[in-house]
């Protein structure tokens, strides 16, 4: 206590130096005054007298400068003293010490901003206790992309022992749901096994978790709300457990809250868990009609490997139960939960992190570059203070408290501009990027892109202390040590090789964005505007009840003047989301079927006839859908040119007839009457699956909860929109309904890759100005330190002309070197993107040569700007330069 | 002045303290000349290392200084001791006395066992 409050005093010490300084000078003087008197009365001589009180004080200053060492903190004295004189030297250098913080700043937040978003979604662990150890697993087909399980399957493998501490499963999709009582409500309601929650390691903050119990089909229906509901509609009343709520019309208990952190392990929408409560009496293996997703908790010891061994003998079994033909293509699937949900965002993001990196190491070198040749040209200052008597030590800790002072000010910035990039980022940001809402401005990582920056600052800053300054420094004549001058080429020919590379990148993926956004959809997408419908299930439970909504709208909406083609069907392209069947499973007369695999998946929409006109699908031959096609007797058909060419290549397929039959099942026969052009249907990227469309028919045996409505119209979608909105609430005010014009639909589908693009160029955009500053600084160092040699070739008649070819061609051998490098790195690098790429190849000489030619030409200019400094020397100034 | 003793590092504060009790209040060199009389003129006080020790005991609050004038008329700053001073002080001398009974104790042992 007594020391920290010392402590405190010596702080204080610091502020009030001269009161205090007078206060010792005049208490050391009354102190000789009274020792001479003493003396003096003692017999000495007045002269000896003052010697001899000087001599026991052990001298005035000596004193002094022991009572100051005291008084203040004399480390901190000398730091502020640094820190002034650091402040000083960058002040009196602004252009350097602007183009060092910057660097810094663009290195450092960068940097911050892109891991604190690839953190989310590579490195941070999931919300769930030892996330390591949950798997999703199941059987992968070609028709699904992420695994699933049938429910006979699950219901048999849990009946085994199995490699798993426990196992659990959700219906995928969930259910939209409704509170049915005052303010009703459309909620997203989640279908879970009662083992959910414990597989997971999850505890509900109020109420119980889900019990055998009430996973049995005619339990009484019970209820886990979400956090945010519990909030919002039940005013966090803790004693919410026990009350019953009113969902699609019937009552359900509610007995929990999940916790606020809560997220479903497929990342969808969940206001509430619900118990799936499947009825394993009436599964059946033969049959199986449900589907669900499947996860699970290892056993501790037991590695993803040996589960994946330890279902095998399950999956070999339920495969009895997979026609034959499609064996081939079923595998069986354990991956860890992260790689389940990051799935496709884990090549854009390590690309993202690559390149981020490569941008710190840039500006890193930059630093060090810019670092060393102001060093270099501190030689003679450096020589001249310890000439003064500075010692080494004392230099070094000058130098280090101005790279030091250099880094903060960089973090500091580079703390802001990484905040601003976030916020870019995320509002730029695709939907379905995982987690990348859930960022957040990392600490850590702000932390190790300050350190690296201080790092690298004060190795290159300390570089000059590191030898002892020498005499002939003091001429300020030395022509500077070639190693030092060796180093800086070759962190500039670095720099311009990661430059390249960078360059290059963005190239690739802003051709493939160029390339996306130009790819031939095979529909018109101007002037159409789509509007999605879903019902509620507990409104309009069945099929006649949806399909009699569907045809009011349907009358409604075409009397709307300025609406015209309106068309319904339940799916909509260019996105994927169609039914889909195997070219298996079609059969035609007279022919053998496919016994062999599957033959691939084939799309089918339900639609109105007037679907081929509002999307402008060309009928290339036949013709197109009639109202009188929705007759219930007639059965046409409409193959799109794949799936025909597919079928009857060489032959006219109008009039053949074909069913569809799977497993146990088969339709009617069907004719076909047209062939409508190709459409993308899998997104844009993904090719485009055959597909056929049969007629939206007033048929009992469709079911159709979902559907879209699609127009045409002359007049602005805003000026239609409201008007057909009115007259869908018109006919039900609950049903939600989601406008969206066909450009809007496709442009979605864009953002991804453009998300990729804007970013890679941003980081090569900041590339290659880090590389412009580099060489901008390394050429007018050499300028500023050849002045004088150039001023002596002038004097002997060299041209301004020669003078420019000089220095341009002390940096062209090394620019040359890193761009080789770079365009190395670059068709080496090119391969990681391949995936991210459409229709681009990775390897495009062009996009290399254009690359390179981009980076050559700022290189050029950068040098220029000093070289036509040197060339405009006046000799005579040169000359008694100093 | 040859063999007189150095004062040991870390009793000068104890004697300055002992010394600012005794005497009420004093300035650098009365203290000093104090501490020197009575060690029996044993001791050799360095005058340079006085103030900052007077400085250190000020800064943690044993003793206060203010200025005054000497007997001679002459400007002085004056140093006396605070009541955590004194406290300090009755713990030191404490401290001391025992550190220097068990030294004691140690090298009288010996003759007496051998």
């Amino acid at each position: 206590m007594r020391r920290f409050r010392a402590w405190l005093v010596r702080l204080g010490g610091l502020f009030r130096k001269e009161r205090s300084e007078a206060d010792l000078a005049a208490e050391l003087e009354s102190h000789v005054q009274m020792h001479i008197e003493d003396n003096v009365r003692a017999g000495m001589t007045p002269e000896a007298a003052r010697r001899d009180a000087l001599l026991r004080l052990g001298g005035v200053e000596q004193t002094k400068e022991g009572y100051r060492d005291r008084r203040g903190l004399p480390w901190l004295d000398t730091l502020l003293q640094d820190l002034r004189f650091a402040l000083r030297m960058l002040a009196a250098r602004p252009a350097f010490t602007a183009v060092a913080i910057l660097t810094l700043a663009l290195g450092i937040g960068a940097t911050t901003a892109v891991f604190s978003v690839v953190d989310r979604i590579l490195f941070r662990s999931l919300p769930y206790p030892h996330d390591e150890k949950l798997v999703s697993f199941g059987v992968k087909a070609p028709f699904e992309g992420i695994e699933f399980m049938l429910a006979p399957e699950y219901a048999v493998l849990r009946s085994q022992s199995t490699p798993f501490e426990s196992m659990t499963s959700l219906t995928p999709g969930g259910a939209d749901c409704d509170i049915t009582e005052q303010n009703p409500v459309r909620l997203s309601c989640a279908l879970v096994e009662s083992t959910f929650l414990s597989t997971f390691g999850i505890r509900p903050v109020v109420g119980r978790d889900f019990v055998g119990e009430d996973d049995r089909p005619n339990a009484p229906r019970v209820v886990l709300l979400s956090y945010g509901l519990w909030k919002s509609r039940f005013a966090a009343d803790p004693n919410v457990a026990g009350k019953t709520v009113s969902l699609d019309g019937k009552p359900v208990l509610i007995i929990g809250v999940l916790p606020a952190e809560f997220e479903m392990p497929n990342l969808g929408p969940a206001d509430m868990l619900l118990p799936q409560a499947l009825d394993e009496a009436a599964l059946d293996r033969n049959n199986p009609r449900v589907v669900l997703r499947a996860f699970a908790r290892l056993k501790p010891s037991v590695t993803i490997e040996q589960a994946r061994a330890g279902l095998e003998p399950w999956f070999q079994d339920s495969l009895r139960f997979v026609p034959p033909q499609f064996r081939a293509e079923v595998s069986l699937r354990v991956r860890s939960l992260r790689d389940r949900q990051i799935e496709d965002s884990r090549v854009g993001a390590w690309v993202l992190l690559g390149a981020v990196i490569a941008v710190l190491l840039l500006a890193c070198t930059n630093v060090a570059n810019l670092l060393l040749v102001r060093a270099v040209g501190r030689q003679r200052e450096l020589a001249v203070r310890a000439a003064l008597g500075a010692s080494r030590a004392r230099l070094a800790r000058q130098t280090l408290t101005e790279s030091l002072l250099l880094g903060l000010l960089g973090g500091i910035a580079g703390c802001g501009l990484a905040y601003l990039l976030l916020r870019v980022f995320i509002s730029i940001a695709p939907e379905g990027i995982v987690r990348l809402r859930q960022a957040s401005l990392d600490l850590r990582v702000l932390g190790f892109g300050l350190a690296v920056s201080l790092v690298s600052g004060v190795l290159f800053g300390m570089a000059p202390t590191f030898s002892e300054p020498t005499p002939e420094s003091l001429t300020g004549k030395s022509a500077g040590p070639a190693v030092r001058g060796l180093v800086r080429h070759v962190l500039v020919a670095g720099q311009i090789a990661g430059s390249v590379i960078l360059l290059a990148g963005a190239g690739l993926l802003l051709r493939s964005l160029w390339r996306i956004q130009s790819v031939p959809l095979g529909l018109e997408t101007q002037h159409v505007v789509t509007a999605q419908i879903s019902l509620a299930e507990h409104r309009y439970p069945d099929t006649p009840k949806q399909l009699a909504f569907f045809r009011e709208v349907e009358t409604r909406l075409g009397r709307i003047p300025g609406v015209t083609q309106l068309a319904l069907s339940d799916t909509l392209p260019p996105s994927g989301g169609m039914q889909a069947t195997f070219f298996a499973s079609i059969e035609v007369p007279g022919r053998a079927r496919l016994s062999q695999g599957t033959g691939g998946m084939v799309g089918w929409r339900m639609v109105t006839p007037n679907y081929f006109p509002a999307l402008g699908i060309q009928i290339v031959r036949g013709r197109g859908f009639m109202e009188a096609d929705r007759a219930p007797t007639d059965n046409p058909i409409i193959l799109s040119e794949a799936l025909a060419e597919k079928m009857f290549p060489r032959e006219n397929p109008i009039g053949k007839s074909l069913r569809f039959s799977a497993f146990d099942r088969q339709g009617p026969w069907r004719t076909i009457v047209g062939v409508a052009a190709d459409v993308k249907n899998n997104g844009l990227i993904a090719p485009a699956d055959p597909e056929f469309y049969i007629p939206w028919k007033n048929d009992p045996e469709t079911y159709v909860r979902r559907a879209y409505v699609t127009f045409r119209t002359p007049l602005s979608p805003a000026a239609v929109v409201p008007w057909t909105r009115t007259e869908i609430a018109v006919l039900d005010p609950t049903v939600p309904v989601e406008f969206a014009t066909m450009e809007a639909r496709v442009g979605k589908l864009t953002q991804r890759p453009r998300f990729d693009a804007i970013l890679l160029s941003l980081f090569a955009g900041i590339g290659v100005v880090l590389a412009a500053l580099g060489i901008y600084g390394v050429v007018s160092f050499f300028v500023w330190q050849r002045t004088q040699e150039i001023g002596v070739r002038m004097a002997l008649g060299a041209t301004p002309r020669s003078i420019l070819r000089l220095v341009l061609l002390s940096v062209a051998r090394w620019t040359l070197g890193g761009a080789l490098l770079g365009l190395l790195g670059a068709w080496l690098c090119a391969r990681l993107l391949q995936s991210l790429l459409f229709e681009v190849r990775a390897h495009d000489p062009a996009l290399l040569a254009l690359a390179l030619l981009i980076l050559l030409t700022v290189a050029f200019f950068a040098a220029w700007v000093p070289a036509r400094r040197a060339a405009r020397v006046d000799p005579m100034v040169a000359l008694r330069y100093e | 002045m040859g063999n007189k003793a150095d004062v040991w590092q870390g009793t000068l504060a104890l004697m300055v303290l002992k010394t600012l009790q005794a005497m009420g209040s004093l300035h650098g060199y009365g203290i000093a000349r104090r501490i020197e009389q009575i060690s029996g003129d044993l001791l050799n006080v360095n005058y340079g290392t006085l103030y900052p020790a007077l400085l250190k005991l000020e800064q943690e609050g044993y003793i206060d200084s203010e200025w005054g004038v000497s007997d001679n008329n002459r400007k002085a700053k004056y140093y006396k001791l605070t009541s955590a001073g004194r406290k300090q002080l009755a713990k030191e001398a404490r401290e001391w006395q025992q550190a220097t009974d068990i030294l004691a104790r140690f090298l009288t042992e010996p003759e007496k066992t051998s």
